[in-house]
């Protein structure tokens, strides 16, 4: 008898694909569905480069953006960027506190749910609804009190997502400090002081840095329906066809919003690496690092 | 044959990865490169296939040049050149079988690669390199369900795929374990022995490299210190590649010798 | 012979509280005075927040019972609305895929197009969806089309950022490991770091999605079609009973496109 001979493996089957086309095709067919129904002509998609760029040249190139209304939109922007600071602090103040509610290692599974459907609910609103249905009728037009809803709209609002980010954050930490600190006898307040909220508390104030650069824009948008700030400027410079004043106000809204941005990530950046070590990869022969995909050799 | 004409490597920082290398490979051997880490090892390698540029000298493949090679040429060069790495270099979120393919790109052409629609003869080859490699049945599973010996042997495959004629490993078993280890050498051993191709393989450790190298070299600080065989290779030998005494890092253990295919 | 006692060691002076944290703290207290003082800021007053707040509960008054009758009428609206943020999303995420390469340091052809992407790139996303309405309505007119167009240009800017920087993280073993089969940078791009992204990507898209379904009911406000039209309208006639209506029917309808994207995540995950 002689030794049996072992037979190759055989190679395997590929697997269906089916699902994955099916769902392309229904996104697919969604699509094409919503752009065949809209109603939007042809001619008019082709008017379109003629339209912006008869925009684009009134207001930066016939005569120059309006340089004389730099004083007032540069005042303009201040004060949107005042309501998004107060905005932001006013929901980064009330949403600490419910976000650690809203975790589910502080109150647990059922009252943490209920948290999260009540912030799920204050951030379904966009600010805007917010600010033209409830706050605007409730503090009245005009001056100060427009600034005020603009602010409570934002603050509200951010009340909603940094809520539900704060209490993902919480959810995600390291249970060690936490039962230590209660193990030493600390009542819960003293547990979240101590065994909690230093854990977590830089990516939070990440997230709210993140969140004043969002609410910069929301703030600049508010002024648009009447709530304070440059929108206001805008929209009137829009509606009585000033271009060249339009051209000066969206350029200081880029300026100041890009200045926000940089300044803000730039704090973010050095929070979050001031908390966590950074384990460089060992690198022994200084082949560098990320390898780039430009130029090859010769 | 490759064969280096006064390389040098010196990186931005100012560091002398490769001085002057004057070299000879001839096809079909499998060579094998030690040498402390930062020596220069990872540098030479990628040098034949031009992942590192040279600042000096040349290498020749055949007579072509690398460092005059333009990008175009440059990739037909290392479509001929298969390479498996440390830390094996998968694309863990996909299929062996599309991490093996990745070996047919060149040869398929940008617009089918960009659809995934290979070539029956291309999925072929991809399909006899893992057959070669024993792992055949895995050819739809993800590769990072993988064990670490599997995820190296699937970067054979791929490696394989290319069809090359010379076949570089950087450090292919010091990310697994001894026993895993020596399947990993033994299989590019016969490679190298079944299909000819030109193998060139850098070993941390001393015994695997003793054990697997017809040919050893030994680096130190960029420059060329040993140049023989195996059997000529023993402690002194070694003691003057690294400057210093062997420790136990520098060994595998674990009866190295007896796995090896019989010379 | 008894033992000696280790001798004791010094302790150490107390460290000092940094200088950056302190002066952190006084620039947050000064900018937020000056934010919400009455002489520069907008006035911010707790207590006649709270007299402002209990005379507005009186005006809510009037915002009960919703007027249920308009509901009909915002059918349509809605719908649109809907189909704007679908065709934004997909044209807009879909160029954004794109633009995402050159925009990352990892696979971008050379550095001046890098730098002219990213720099492109802040600026697109210095603007605010509805300012991006505004625009296009003064400059193609009103109805769903410059709604669509200021979504996209938004939602590029979203994606590509949040994608560049995904991108800029991956693992580069497969790039060196297609850069040596001798493949090009087309197809080292779409095997070796797309099949690394591509559950992010589809992330950001749904998430662009649910951006693009609050924003489109808004920003008809300027005239960009969809149920912003209404709210502006209702507004005007101080229609409270009509504007809860629509108020309740965005938080409806923004609830259920969330759980279904919720639901979708798991399913692709």
């Amino acid at each position: 008898m002689t030794a049996a001979t072992r037979s190759a493996p055989a190679r395997p089957t590929r697997p269906s694909t089916r699902n994955r086309w099916l769902a392309t095709l229904a996104t697919l067919a969604l699509v094409v569905w919503a752009m065949a129904t809209t109603g939007i002509d042809f001619e008019r998609i082709l008017r379109l480069p003629e339209g912006i760029g008869l925009l684009f040249y009134r207001m930066f190139l016939e005569t120059g953006p309006e340089w004389s209304f730099l004083p007032n939109a540069i005042e303009g922007m201040l004060q949107s960027i005042q309501i998004a600071w107060i905005g932001t602090i006013i929901g980064a103040v009330i949403s600490l506190p419910l976000g650690l509610l809203g975790a589910r290692n502080v109150s647990g599974i059922f009252g943490s749910n209920v948290m999260r459907q009540i912030l799920n609910a204050i951030r379904a609103v966009p600010e805007v609804i917010l600010a033209v249905v409830v706050f605007i009728p409730m503090v009245g037009i005009g001056g100060a009190a427009s600034a005020y809803a603009g602010t409570l709209a934002i603050g509200v609002h951010s009340i909603g997502t940094l809520g539900k980010l704060t209490a993902e954050v919480v959810e995600g930490i390291d249970p060690g400090p936490v039962e230590a600190a209660r193990a030493a006898g600390g009542n819960t307040l003293q547990v979240q002081r101590w065994g909690v909220i230093p854990q977590v508390m830089p990516e939070i104030i990440a997230f709210w840095l993140y969140r004043f650069e969002i609410n910069i824009r929301a703030s600049a948008i508010l002024g648009v329906v009447g709530a304070g700030g440059i929108g206001t400027s805008l929209e009137q410079a829009m509606t009585f066809s000033r271009f060249p004043r339009a051209g000066l106000i969206i350029i200081v809204i880029i300026v100041a919003t890009i200045l926000v941005d940089t300044a803000s990530g730039w704090l973010r950046r050095r929070i979050i690496e001031g908390s966590t070590a950074r384990i460089e990869a060992g690198d022994t022969e200084g082949l560098g690092s990320p390898l780039r995909m430009d130029s090859d050799a010769g | 044959m490759i064969r280096f004409d006064n390389a040098s490597v010196v990186y931005p920082g100012g560091v002398t990865a490769l001085k002057n290398l004057s070299l000879e490979i001839p096809d079909g051997e499998l060579m094998v490169i030690v040498g402390l880490s930062g020596a220069g090892k990872s540098t030479l390698i990628r040098a034949i296939n031009g992942l590192v540029p040279l600042t000096d000298g040349d290498i020749f493949i055949d007579d072509v040049s690398v460092r005059s090679a333009s990008p175009r040429a440059m990739r037909e060069l290392r479509s001929r050149i298969g390479m498996i790495f440390q830390t094996f270099n998968l694309v863990k979120r996909t299929t062996v079988l599309n991490n093996v393919l990745m070996g047919r790109l060149h040869n398929a052409g940008t617009m089918r690669s960009l659809l995934g629609m290979y070539r029956a003869e291309d999925v072929e080859i991809g399909m006899q390199a893992l057959e070669r490699v024993g792992i055949v049945e895995k050819a739809y599973t993800r590769a990072a369900n993988l064990s670490g010996g599997q995820q190296q042997r699937v970067g054979i495959a791929r490696a394989l795929a290319q069809q090359p004629k010379i076949l570089l490993a950087d450090e292919p078993v010091a990310s697994l374990d001894p026993p895993t280890s020596h399947v990993v050498m033994r299989d590019l051993q016969r490679i190298n022995r079944d299909l000819g191709i030109t193998t060139i393989v850098n070993l941390h450790f001393l015994d695997l490299a003793k054990v697997y190298g017809e040919r050893i070299i030994g680096l130190r600080a960029g420059e060329l210190v040993y140049d023989g065989t195996g059997a000529q290779a023993d402690e002194n030998v070694f003691r003057d590649i690294y400057g210093r005494s062997l420790t136990a890092d520098d060994l595998m253990g674990e009866a190295a010798s007896a796995a090896a295919l019989p010379s | 012979m008894t033992a000696e006692a280790p001798p004791a060691a010094t302790r150490p002076a107390r460290p000092r509280r940094s200088p950056w944290g302190i002066a952190a703290l006084l620039v947050f207290a000064a900018i937020t005075w000056w934010a919400a003082s009455e002489e520069f800021g907008i006035g911010f007053d707790v207590i006649q927040l709270v007299t402002n707040l209990t005379r507005g509960s009186q005006i809510m008054g009037e915002f009960f019972p919703p007027n249920w009758d308009y509901l009909p009428r915002t059918y349509g609206p809605m719908l649109e609305t809907f189909k704007m943020a679908v065709i934004a999303s997909a044209l807009g995420c879909g160029v954004a895929l794109f633009i995402s390469f050159l925009a990352s340091r990892v696979t971008t052809p050379n550095p001046p197009t890098y730098l002219v992407s990213r720099s492109v790139l802040n600026v697109i996303r210095a603007l605010p969806d509805l300012l991006y309405a505004l625009i296009f309505v003064a400059a193609v007119g009103v109805g769903p089309l410059p709604g669509i167009l200021a979504l996209f240009f938004f939602n590029v800017g979203v994606v590509v950022k949040l994608l560049s920087e995904t991108i800029d993280g991956v693992d580069t073993g497969p790039i060196e490991a297609a850069r040596a089969t001798g493949a090009n940078r087309t197809q080292t791009v779409r095997w070796a770091v797309v099949p690394q992204v591509l559950p992010n990507y589809v992330a950001y898209s749904l998430y662009v999605f649910e951006l693009n379904i609050r924003a489109s009911a808004v920003i008809g406000i300027v005239g960009a079609g969809g149920i912003g039209n209404n709210i502006n309208t209702e507004r005007k006639f101080f229609n409270y009973d009509n504007l809860v209506v629509i108020l309740i029917e965005i938080f409806v309808f923004v609830v259920i496109i969330e759980l279904i994207s919720i639901w979708l995540r798991r399913r692709l995950v």
